[in-house]
């Protein structure tokens, strides 16, 4: 099992001051964690609409990951809701 | 010969966006054509009076992508061409502006087609998000385009595709 450390961005933001949630994952790929930070939200936050990490990516400083990507070796990523700039 | 465009975000804390600044950045003895898009903050969104704007940004990755988009359009419309973008982050006022995308070359047809190409691009594809307020009190995160699939067409919340402007 391993922890990896979930930087908050939109509407994600709200669940934590703190910007970031640290989610225990088992298995090395996006994928899994996509599957625990669902199942953490449900449990932990069960008035927000988990749903949305279905449609949100994930990423690392330099680029957006697929979910058959590993996850970074530094255990930091960040939750990328659907984006609205400009 | 290639030339330098700029890229940047910019602190509503610190500093406002400069159009200005953007036409400079692309301006060259040679270029005849310069197109420049301005998106401000509005008062009304979907019937509702807006107060003012909050972006969010994942900066490190807003500023690769920034660059990568740019290295894009320069790949696409050949050397000839100087890109700016400057984005906004923190919490805005309506009016004030909100991103500023500037194309100049030496005609104008790769301008207006540079500058429409990277605006979009800074819109579907970079990781900002707006957070609308309003004047009852209420304040909601808007919801565009997912990023859940990098190698595809951009998927849009409610399902349609990109061959729009929103």
């Amino acid at each position: 099992m391993k922890e990896i450390v979930v930087q908050l961005f939109g509407a994600f933001s709200e669940l934590n001051p703190q910007r970031e949630i640290r989610v225990p994952v088992e298995g090395g790929q996006v994928v899994d964690l996509r599957r625990a930070l669902r199942a953490l939200l449900q449990q932990r936050f069960p008035q927000f609409r988990a749903g949305l990490v279905d449609y949100s990516a994930f990423a690392d400083e330099q680029r957006v990951l697929r979910d058959n990507d590993s996850l970074p070796g530094d255990g930091r990523v960040a939750i990328l809701p659907p984006v609205s700039g400009g | 010969m290639s030339f330098e465009s700029v890229w940047k975000v910019v602190d509503r804390a610190d500093a406002a966006i400069d159009p200005a600044e953007g036409i400079a950045a692309v301006s060259d003895p040679g270029f005849g054509g310069i197109d420049v898009f301005i998106g401000k903050v509005r008062d009304l969104n979907q019937g509702r009076p807006v107060l003012g704007i909050t972006y969010d940004l994942f900066e490190p990755l807003v500023m690769n992508e920034f660059q990568r988009q740019i290295a894009e359009i320069t790949a696409s419309f050949g050397p000839r061409i100087k890109l700016y973008v400057a984005h906004a982050k923190g919490r805005l006022a309506v009016g004030d502006v909100a991103v500023v995308v500037a194309a100049g070359s030496p005609h104008r047809d790769e301008a207006f087609r540079a500058c429409r190409q990277l605006i979009e691009s800074v819109k579907h594809r970079s990781p900002i998000w707006k957070q609308e307020h309003y004047q009852d009190g209420d304040s909601e995160w808007s919801e565009g385009c997912s990023l859940c699939q990098p190698d595809t067409e951009h998927a849009h919340i409610d399902g349609h595709v990109h061959d729009h402007s929103h």
